[in-house]
């Protein structure tokens, strides 16, 4: 999935965080989030994915792709580097998400 | 050098906290900072007007947030004012239990609020609040060195 705004911040945060809920409940339950067109995060925004991650729960995973280095810093303020398996590339993640799919 | 000073106003509505951040990343580019610094001062300045627009006005629009922006010879000030309800020992005393310790392990503990202060706290040089004449005023500094170059 990928994420066509540039700015995942307070303002949209709480309608993200609903559609991308809407999305799992629908049994999409692995998700890749590409965040290649995203330039700003703060912390509502990435609460919204931390809340998505916590709706999939043990039922399927969400992985992180193409993350710029200054909200990868932003990550590692949070220690949000520790929760989410996060990939240079899209395909790195597929392929990785993939294997559970085997499970 | 003088030092530099302008003074930002937006509307609180979070929606329109984006041209201040636009507006800083842009100004910090007048000081001898990395383009880190200058992402990690913006995160910051985002965070303060955000939790004046949710907790200092209740996410009710149509209250000045004020941004004072001024460049020293060896450091960066940003003070982010309002005049709605002061910050609350509540809320001051969560970063005395920092939200960013939790076991990563731990899906249903993870954080998904109350990040903000403590960011700003991680990313900023001193961090320091005010409340006078009811206006309330959190001051963030970010330190820099200045190389001379002159021979």
């Amino acid at each position: 999935m990928d994420l066509l705004v540039d700015r995942l911040d307070a303002s949209i945060a709480s309608n993200f965080r609903n559609k991308l809920i809407e999305i799992i409940k629908d049994g999409n339950t692995l998700i890749v989030l590409n965040l290649t067109n995203v330039t700003f995060v703060d912390s509502s925004g990435l609460g919204s994915i931390v809340s998505c991650l916590k709706t999939l729960g043990a039922k399927g995973d969400l992985t992180l792709c193409c993350i710029d280095e200054r909200i990868m810093s932003m990550f590692r303020l949070t220690r949000m580097d520790r929760v989410f398996k996060i990939f240079n590339t899209e395909g790195e993640a597929i392929k990785n998400i993939s294997h559970l799919t085997r499970l | 050098m003088l030092e530099k000073r302008i003074k930002l106003i937006i509307d609180s509505n979070l929606e329109d906290v984006q041209m201040v951040s636009n507006a800083i990343n842009r100004l910090c580019t007048l000081g001898p900072l990395t383009d880190l610094e200058i992402f990690h001062i913006e995160l910051a300045v985002v965070e303060s007007v955000n939790n004046v627009i949710e907790h200092a006005y209740n996410n009710e629009r149509g209250h000045e947030v004020e941004i004072i922006f001024t460049l020293y010879a060896n450091r960066v000030t940003l003070d982010v004012c309002d005049m709605g309800m002061t910050m609350d020992d509540k809320l001051k005393n969560r970063i005395e239990k920092s939200p960013l310790e939790f076991d990563p392990t731990e899906l249903n503990m993870l954080p998904e609020r109350g990040l903000g202060l403590a960011i700003i706290h991680e990313v900023m040089d001193d961090v320091a609040y005010s409340s006078c004449h009811d206006k309330n005023t959190l001051t963030l500094t970010k330190r820099f060195i200045v190389h001379d170059t002159r021979r």
